[in-house]
């Protein structure tokens, strides 16, 4: 079994994505049960990323459903194309059609919009489907998919039911804002998602960075390690550290200190607070280990 | 002891534990356990974690269960079960398992040792505040982001306009003509709810330190759902704090509150509430009006000081709303010299908030 672990993991980092062992052994029994993922984590931490990673894998279709507060039914399952219906009624308005021949036509294949998740379901071949932000969605819609994911089947009144012709990989990305409900949670795999150690996000740099070094990434891996131990409004996420590599290999450097990394903090720092605070951090030490200096006042603890 | 009884006492363990494990989460667990090589302990326990763990917070307390039932090097003498169909009862699957793995397994290493459920594996967000020792702050502290987010997300639905509203005429005849001038969306008159001001009182004294810091930093987290929020803290004197908040660091308030609002300490430094609201009424009465409202947290505990409750009843009647939050349970609130009883009269609600997640509660009801 391992060299099954080690392909799903060999074939990740060819779709651009590293994964540890973890992660890979999750995959593999979410394939094997054929049961959805829920994958939950920090911002920016790659859970899109894996999906997306895993459709290129194995070389099939991605279909993404993005959600958002008050998304419903027609927005995720179907809906019908009303203007064009209307369309169609006012065009033959005149001419001798029997009404239920003009009924039948309108609502046949042509005017059906598939939304992401009819798409996932009816299609012929097999696909990935991720549904991205699941905390976001009410109540009711959750119920909803509930029943789309242990039936894997769906019924539109005009059309009948459509029963899944291939079972979709689902991968469903939480940001942990609120909690999802028992019902689902039971039905999936659950992975969680953390910032990476410094070799793994070494690994990536040089993975997703062509032209880095060995010497920058291990840097910059650390670096970036060490900053998420400090307690800040937002820790930077891989995206951006990803951007900080290659803006640095874009400017000729191949050294990190402490005036270098306070020029392009802002790439990886967004908040003002967070700014001032590392800042700080830096000239009272004058290097880049960001541990609290001796002098601060971390009282009562 | 075979691994059939092993598994079950491990599952009994985890739903003591507060992780809730139900039927079909025993059946995937199996069925996953069929799947894996047990000769690699990773894959071991991520072949558990996927399929029972379902929580972040749950995380701590599984490994710890998990390291006090499966010692190290165990996994590898147990002897890889044959795939065979899967089966749909706990105990005939887990026969299944236990059929193939019942020879390997030596009785001294499997022995979980059960040293009672201590602090320690408590989940941090139902960690009583009065009892929390240092590393169970620490715990405490690496939730609170998630806390904040959640308290966050809570408020913007509850901030959330009401669309069920009188219907704007025009705007829906405009929109059907996209239609062809049937009005298939009907466009209402959107209406905002005014957010709150808020005036936070904190009692920073030794005995509700923890819970006042948390409760601080949640509120100076979701200051963006309020019109403005001012906080004081007091202990025998009243101080406003509010530029100290303005920096987003959560726990180390109370070393810089006490550094920066010197007045608050006094004379001895015991908690005197009566002295509190009196302060209040006399200097930043002011500020009331009937859209504020008061927010106190503390534990009521006067040390037998006056309890000046006209000051409280004033506070009351000039602002919209006064809210007290207790740390302690509503039993322990008659006892010694809290003077709960007498307080809670001249609020509108009081809550007690022993744990994090009560705490989350009560402001998420705000």
């Amino acid at each position: 079994m391992q060299d099954k672990i080690r392909n799903i993991k060999d074939g990740m980092i060819n779709a651009g994505y590293v994964c540890d062992d973890k992660t890979a052994t999750v995959l593999y029994l979410a394939e094997a049960l054929h049961k959805p993922l829920i994958v939950e984590g920090p911002a920016g931490v790659g859970k899109t990323g894996l999906a997306q990673a895993f459709s290129l894998m194995k070389n099939i279709s991605l279909v993404r459903l993005q959600c958002y507060e008050g998304i419903d039914e027609s927005k995720a399952l179907y809906e019908w194309n009303y203007k064009r219906q209307l369309l169609h009624i006012q065009a033959v308005a005149n001419k001798n059609i029997d009404v239920i021949e003009v009924e039948q036509d309108i609502f046949s294949e042509n005017y059906l919009l598939r939304r992401p998740l009819l798409q996932s379901i009816s299609s012929p071949a097999p696909t990935v489907l991720l549904i991205d932000e699941i905390d976001k969605v009410d109540f009711d819609f959750e119920a909803m998919l509930l029943e789309l994911l242990s039936e894997y089947q769906m019924t539109i009144p005009e059309l009948g039911t459509i029963k899944a012709l291939n079972i979709p990989f689902v991968f469903l990305t939480s940001n942990a804002t609120r909690e999802l409900s028992e019902a689902l949670k039971r039905r999936c795999l659950w992975l969680y998602l953390d910032f990476p150690n410094s070799e793994i996000e070494q690994q990536i740099l040089l993975l997703k960075v062509p032209g880095i070094t060995q010497l920058m990434a291990g840097k910059i891996a650390a670096v970036a390690h060490s900053i998420r131990q400090v307690e800040l409004k937002k820790a930077p996420s891989i995206a951006e550290i990803l951007d900080w590599a290659s803006a640095l290999l874009d400017m000729g450097i191949d050294d990190l200190d402490v005036e270098t990394t306070l020029q392009t903090l802002t790439i990886i720092i967004k908040h003002r607070e967070d700014a001032v605070k590392l800042e700080g951090m830096m000239r009272s030490r004058n290097d880049l280990s960001f541990q609290p200096s001796p002098t601060s006042n971390r009282g009562w603890r | 002891m075979s691994f059939l009884k092993m598994l079950q006492e491990f599952f009994a363990d985890l739903r003591q534990e507060g992780i809730p494990i139900t039927f079909s989460q025993v059946e995937d667990c199996c069925q996953a356990l069929l799947l894996i090589d047990w000769s690699m302990e990773e894959y071991f326990y991520t072949a558990l974690y996927s399929t029972l763990v379902k929580e972040h917070s749950h995380e701590s307390a599984f490994a710890n269960v998990y390291h006090r039932h499966f010692k190290p090097g165990t996994t590898e003498i147990m002897s890889q079960p044959q795939w065979s169909p899967p089966v749909y009862r706990e105990s005939d699957l887990i026969e299944d398992i236990s059929g193939y793995a019942i020879d390997a397994l030596p009785v001294p290493g499997m022995q979980s040792m059960r040293g009672g459920l201590s602090q320690a594996n408590r989940n941090p967000l139902d960690q009583n505040f009065g009892l929390a020792n240092l590393d169970d702050v620490r715990k405490m502290e690496t939730l609170y982001p998630l806390i904040a987010r959640r308290l966050a997300a809570r408020m913007i639905k509850k901030n959330r306009r009401n669309d069920q509203n009188i219907i704007n005429y025009r705007s829906t005849m405009r929109h059907s003509m996209a239609t062809g001038g049937v009005p298939l969306n009907i466009v209402t008159y959107k209406r905002h709810k005014e957010k709150p001001i808020i005036i936070a009182l904190c009692d920073v004294s030794g005995s509700v330190m923890t819970f006042s810091c948390f409760a601080l930093a949640l509120l100076s987290s979701m200051q963006r759902f309020f019109r403005q929020l001012r906080t004081f803290a007091f202990i025998e004197d009243l101080d406003e704090i509010t530029h100290l908040l303005s920096t987003g660091d959560p726990l180390n308030l109370r070393t810089s509150v006490l550094k920066g609002a010197r007045r608050v300490m006094g004379v001895r430094g015991y908690t005197n509430y009566g002295a509190t609201f009196m302060g209040f009424i006399q200097r930043y009465g002011h500020t009331l009006s009937p859209k504020t409202s008061v927010l106190i947290f503390g534990d009521a505990r006067n040390n037998w000081n006056n309890d000046e409750t006209w000051a409280l009843d004033e506070i009351r009647k000039k602002s919209k709303r006064v809210y007290w939050f207790n740390p302690e349970l509503g039993s322990n609130w008659p006892r010694g010299d809290s003077r709960m009883e007498v307080y809670r009269k001249c609020c509108h609600h009081s809550f007690s908030c022993p744990t994090l997640s009560k705490l989350e509660q009560a402001i998420g009801k705000l």
